[in-house]
């Protein structure tokens, strides 16, 4: 019985702050941000133990499985975009990705977050498939989650200062950089910029989302 | 007129393409994700004409549009670590700072260089 309570609770909350980002469409308002506080909120004042709450909730996040196949639509749908600058492209979302790891993981040693380090390792890319890399990490994959949603915050602040102040002209790059630095937050930021830029955000969040998946296993254990 | 498959359809083949993802996955004791498995095959077989957009797309649209709301719950999991942040919550902030700016300060360079020397214009 609580079980629905806690599912029917999770999509109130998340269709009201969906409701309230329409009416006030400012970044600290993203249904991102107030979502997550409402529901902490919500536990903490409730005093529901997150136990009790994940018996409902891992039902709605089973959800992300399917989520993460329909990412083979878009995919499919801009393969003529992605194929036709592919060598530029490429390039970018590679060393981008490598240097998102990399960097993370050594900073994460520098500042003596060594044990961090595996569930902060792939903070760049969108959370269904930042989390199984997490997992198969051996990290925490609700802590990814976190760091995932301190990364959008981040990335849609610096994202734009960074496209002017490096006077990055050419829309493939300014796509580039948002989808691979900033996942889905730094993609919708994209398409404020517009229809190409939206479009390469996409395929760069979804092509470092692969990368970071099939190669972050492969090196993370060994920096 | 462009015939679509109803949305509770294409949620069970898009799930059906998870469970078959994860069932390779066990079967061939793979590290991949069978989730990522399933999207590939997906992608694959909408490029072989096997599967039809139209079987899929609202749906997935639809998965990928409320993508957070199936997040919600796994980042609620934050109220139990309350104390790590107290005690190394800029470190943290500061990690994810640093490693975002390069990446996409990296990223943009190398694109544009790119793109300018094939000469597109914008």
């Amino acid at each position: 019985m609580a079980k629905i309570l806690f599912i029917l609770m999770t999509i109130l909350v998340y269709w009201l702050c969906k409701k309230l980002y329409k009416k006030y469409t400012i970044v600290i308002f993203s249904p991102l941000f107030t979502s997550l506080f409402v529901m902490v909120l919500l536990l903490l004042v409730l005093h529901i133990h997150y136990g009790n709450y994940w018996s409902g909730g891992k039902v709605m996040a089973w959800w992300l499985q399917p989520a993460t196949v329909a990412f083979a639509v878009p995919l499919y749908k801009l393969y003529p975009t992605m194929k036709r600058h592919a060598l530029p492209l490429s390039l970018g979302v590679v060393t981008g990705t490598g240097i998102s790891i990399v960097s993370t993981v050594l900073l994460a040693d520098i500042l003596h977050l060594t044990i961090l380090a595996p569930s902060l390792a792939p903070h760049s890319v969108t959370t269904p498939i930042a989390m199984l890399t997490s997992r198969s990490l051996h990290g925490n994959p609700t802590l990814t989650a976190v760091f995932v949603i301190i990364t959008a915050l981040v990335g849609v602040i610096a994202g734009p200062l960074i496209i002017q102040h490096l006077k990055i002209r050419t829309s493939l790059a300014r796509g580039a950089l948002l989808g691979t630095g900033a996942h889905a937050m730094g993609t919708s930021r994209a398409f404020e910029f517009g229809e190409t830029e939206g479009s390469i955000a996409s395929i760069s969040m979804i092509l470092a989302g692969i990368l970071t998946i099939l190669f972050a296993p492969l090196f993370v254990p060994y920096l | 007129m462009k015939r679509t498959v109803p949305i509770m359809l294409q949620l069970i083949l898009l799930v059906s393409f998870a469970e078959i993802g994860n069932g390779i996955q066990a079967w061939l004791g793979l590290v991949i994700p069978g989730s990522l498995i399933g999207m590939a095959l997906l992608f694959f077989t909408l490029k072989l004409h096997i599967v039809r957009l139209p079987w899929v797309e609202q749906g997935a649209n639809f998965l990928l549009a409320e993508l957070l709301l199936f997040f919600v719950p796994s980042a609620t999991g934050i109220v139990q670590y309350g104390p790590l942040f107290d005690h190394d919550g800029w470190k943290i902030v500061t990690v994810i700072g640093v490693s975002t700016i390069l990446v996409m300060t990296i990223t943009g360079l190398i694109v544009d260089f790119g793109m300018r020397r094939k000469g597109v214009p914008e």
